[in-house]
């Protein structure tokens, strides 16, 4: 791995990301594409709650979970499947030879997305308040920010290294996005608590940081109802997302290297169209 | 120490390759005619120099761009070794990297939303520039190769050829010490193709202590921008030396064109002809055109007389001066543009 | 006539195109996983909010209406978002898509028939969903009424199938974001479309809208066939065969709309130089 020097790493963070800044504003129409319909998807599992006489705070169960949705397929298909993208446009070669951190242009990438993403996620929390009247009201805002970030840290740590192995998969990284999609929803319990799915189908699900930032937020937003439904402590939970977090960064490090090397040696890195 | 890195420590030696050989192993229902390895690079020897211009002149499929990857990192060695600015390029690729650049031809790089002034800047952030440095260069070698007028265009509304100018800026804005040119006119018109070899030209001329590796399958490009050139076919490199050393060694052979009418293959009947070394054939405008290299200019006699046995009527009859067309012709039995089978 | 022959010509080319693409990007066990996992997943969502919630868990009279409507709009997604996905990815990943519009065939005929194999796929996931809920969620299916079954189901697909053409329209002319038009426009279908909940529960002006929608009638006809009743109050008062019309006009407007703003998408596109941009940010 080159070690460029921290000047350089900033600088190529700030570069990758610019595309990605720049291209939210100069082509609008992720606007309504990105924020504007999904909102309907999450509205759907609301009116899916109502449908059954589930009680308001299971709205706000949809409401976090669409809005933590954003971040993950921002996950999935700006980052995970992005160096498969950049394979077969041919910037990724160049990215290779440039005496740079590649975890510098992963980091850049997220930054850029997290952008946009952002703006939706706020979006779909703001109608959700506004036109559901979703009650989110959280007693503890720093412990509740602090789980957010480190979810947000840990998961992008599992976006750079789901980056470099899908770099080795070829057409199969559009799929397995795809294939991450329906079933990381249900095992992660985007839309309902995911101790309904039993304990230990949830700590496996929560190899996804988003499976534990979802339930402690869930629980310092809806304490009462969660009391029923928690999977673990919110301390616990804080707890291991930190330790994930690390270890994310840590193994996206170390796999970008393993897999960089074995596309090398297999001549994958630079094999277009498959 | 060997004397390989003795030389590379004295500074001669900008890139070095040793029995270097790449082999792509395909999956199973790849196999080309049952094999299921492709042998790319078969046990390449290769010295350039600080300073100098290289060319490897192949056709498609020869194995130049397989090399260019090993040296840019991009790609392991099956075997064999390489060093770059001194450095292994499996085992220090990070140092290399810090030397290099590439430009590869008929590729688009960047964004298509950002203009070419941004992808460049973009570029220069993953080498380290700062911002205003990096837009004072970007600012000079678009005017030098005539897109001034252009930095603040959207990529994708360039034509191929304004894209692959914004291309060869984007490998010479980092100030290489070794370049790696693979294919850079590939496509693209007479005028454009002309800026850029200008350009290359005089980006040597500025900075002599730097070094250019070209691959290219146009043998003109080669003769007139490269100091020195190995012809590459099949993975292997067959000869090596500068281009007038090249084709004075075809002096003493004799290279005819003949456009013959009335028949349309002439390999089978002259090949193995006492005298003749090598041909190559192809229609033209109704008419075979074959290129004929003669070990002694008496067997032309014999050459023709055969052809009007077998029904043929001369139409034109030249006497050339070897290129290095020729030359590949001479070492490989096929013309450049034919891809290697 | 020729201009048919053409349309039939990238019609086949696509059906073909797209099935290699679609069913050859792996090995067929990663393949049937993938046809497997993907739609169940999404089927147990639904599963779980009944079971925590709802009175009666999956014996909620609701549930077999939810579970159908999420099965057969898997077809919805992959239609909708497939086609929209093929513009964006001949144009930008494979670079195809200003030679197929070179080429003597017509780019609508070619979309559709990548619709097609996209519509095959789809076929999979939903009878695999199917079997799944009749062996695992005490789905009770019977095929009351074979004619009007089928005929609904051809009628549904063809919309459908014309309404991604109009979305690969949109997609020519907009940029490759992270999401695909498709798959968004899709999200929202299942909220207007009322495909897992009565729409009665949507505010008026949705409500309105989703009257609007053909696939609304496909899947309260699918219902009616499959298991005997339908789900929406507002659109009991129509009998089988109005909605079968119904359908039938809707697929007839989906078409001449997509090939009126695919024909406008089309010459924007080539009046603006799109046909081969590349967007990636």
């Amino acid at each position: 791995m080159t070690n460029p020097g921290w000047k350089t790493f900033l600088r190529t963070v700030l570069g990758r990301a610019y595309p990605r800044f720049i291209g939210v504003w100069r082509e609008k129409s992720w606007l309504f594409f990105d924020v504007f319909l999904p909102l309907l998807q999450v509205s759907a599992y609301v009116y899916i709650y109502r449908a059954i006489g589930a009680p308001l705070e299971f709205s706000g169960f949809a409401v976090l979970g669409g809005a933590m949705i954003a971040y993950w397929m921002n996950v999935l298909w700006s980052m995970a499947s992005q160096l498969y993208w950049e394979k077969e446009t041919g910037n990724l070669q160049l990215y290779l030879i440039a005496p740079t951190s590649r975890m510098a242009i992963l980091l850049g990438m997220a930054l850029g997305g997290l952008t946009a993403t952002t703006v939706r996620a706020a979006g779909v929390i703001l109608v959700g308040t506004l036109l559901f009247r979703v009650p989110l009201q959280v007693a503890d805002g720093a412990l509740f920010f602090g789980v957010f970030l480190l979810t947000l840290i840990s998961l992008y740590g599992l976006g750079m290294l789901l980056s470099s192995v899908f770099l080795l998969w070829g057409r199969e990284a559009w799929h397995l996005s795809q294939l991450f999609m329906e079933p990381v929803y249900l095992f992660s319990g985007f839309y309902f608590p995911v101790r309904a799915l039993g304990f230990w189908v949830a700590a496996v699900a929560s190899l996804i940081p988003i499976t534990l930032g979802l339930d402690a937020m869930r629980q310092l937003l809806y304490p009462q109802l969660m009391e029923k439904f928690r999977f673990l402590s919110v301390e616990v939970e804080l707890g291991i997302l930190a330790f994930l977090a690390v270890l994310f960064l840590f193994l996206s490090r170390e796999g970008l290297r393993f897999f960089e090397d074995l596309a090398r040696r297999e001549g994958r890195l630079t094999l277009r169209g498959q | 120490m060997g004397t390989l890195m003795g030389r590379m420590l004295l500074g001669e030696i900008a890139v070095k390759t040793e029995e270097l050989t790449r082999v792509f192993r395909l999956r199973k229902r790849e196999a080309r005619e049952g094999r299921r390895e492709i042998l790319a690079l078969d046990r390449v020897n290769l010295e350039v120099c600080w300073g100098e211009l290289f060319g490897l002149l192949g056709p498609n499929g020869a194995g130049k761009t397989t090399l260019i990857k090993i040296l840019a990192t991009l790609l392991a060695p099956t075997s064999g070794r390489a060093w770059v600015a001194g450095a292994d390029v499996v085992e220090n690729p990070a140092e290399v990297r810090r030397h290099i650049n590439m430009v590869c031809g008929g590729e688009t790089s960047g964004y298509g939303l950002l203009t070419v002034e941004e992808n460049l800047w973009m570029f220069a952030q993953f080498y380290g520039i700062p911002s205003r440095e990096a837009r004072r260069r970007i600012r000079e070698l678009l005017s030098l190769v005539g897109m001034a007028d252009r930095a603040s265009t959207k990529v994708y509304h360039l034509s191929s050829g304004m894209r692959q100018k914004m291309n060869i800026v984007r490998g010479f804005l980092t100030d290489p010490k070794i370049l790696f040119l693979d294919e850079p006119t590939l496509g693209l018109d007479v005028q454009t193709a002309r800026t850029i070899r200008d350009f290359v030209r005089q980006w040597l001329l500025d900075h002599p202590d730097r070094t250019i590796l070209l691959t290219t399958h146009y043998m003109h490009e080669a003769d007139e921008l490269c100091q020195r050139v190995a012809i590459i076919d099949r993975g292997r490199i067959l000869a090596c030396a500068p281009p007038a050393e090249l084709k004075k060694a075809l002096q003493r052979d004799v290279v005819f064109r003949l456009y013959v009418e009335g028949i349309a293959d002439a390999k089978n009947l002259l090949d193995g002809m006492k005298g003749v070394r090598a041909l190559a054939q192809h229609m033209e405008e109704g008419r075979l055109s074959v290129d004929l290299i003669l070990s002694e200019e008496e067997a032309l006699v014999s050459v023709l007389s055969r052809l009007h046995a077998a029904g043929a009527r001369l139409a034109e009859l030249k006497k050339e001066e070897p290129t290095l067309e020729d030359v590949f012709l001479s070492l490989v039995g096929r013309k450049l543009s034919e891809e290697s089978p | 006539m020729r201009r048919l022959f053409e349309a039939w010509h990238g019609f086949k080319a696509g059906t073909w195109l797209g099935w290699q693409i679609e069913s050859n990007w792996t090995e067929p066990f990663l393949f049937a996983i993938y046809s497997v996992i993907k739609p169940v997943a999404g089927v147990l969502i639904l599963v779980f909010m009944y079971l925590l919630v709802a009175k009666g868990g999956l014996e909620n009279p609701l549930f077999p209406q939810a579970f159908l409507g999420t099965t057969f709009y898997l077809y919805v997604v992959n239609v909708l978002s497939g086609i929209s996905w093929t513009v964006i990815d001949d144009r930008e990943h494979y670079g195809m898509l200003k030679y197929v519009y070179m080429a003597p065939m017509h780019l609508y005929g070619y979309l559709l028939g990548r619709g097609m194999a996209k519509t095959a796929v789809a076929t999979i996931s939903v009878l695999i969903t199917l079997a799944f809920g009749l062996a695992f969620l005490k789905v009770r299916l019977s095929l009351v009424n074979p004619g009007l079954f089928t005929a609904a189901l051809i009628l549904g697909l063809a919309a459908l199938a014309f309404y991604g053409i109009l979305l690969a329209g949109v997609s020519l002319l907009i940029a490759r974001h992270g999401w695909v038009v498709g798959d968004v426009v899709a999200g929202g279908l299942y909220l207007l479309c009322g495909t897992a909940f009565p729409l009665s529960l949507l505010p008026l002006p949705f409500r309105a809208l989703g009257l609007w929608l053909p696939p609304t009638y496909w899947f309260e006809a699918l219902r009616r066939t499959l298991l005997g009743q339908g789900l929406h109050a507002e659109l009991s008062p129509f009998s089988d065969s109005t909605l079968l019309l119904i359908l039938a006009g809707a697929t007839f407007l989906g078409m001449a709309l997509s090939l009126w703003i695919f024909r406008v998408a089309e010459r924007i596109a080539v009046r603006r130089g799109l046909l081969d941009m590349q967007t990636m940010y």
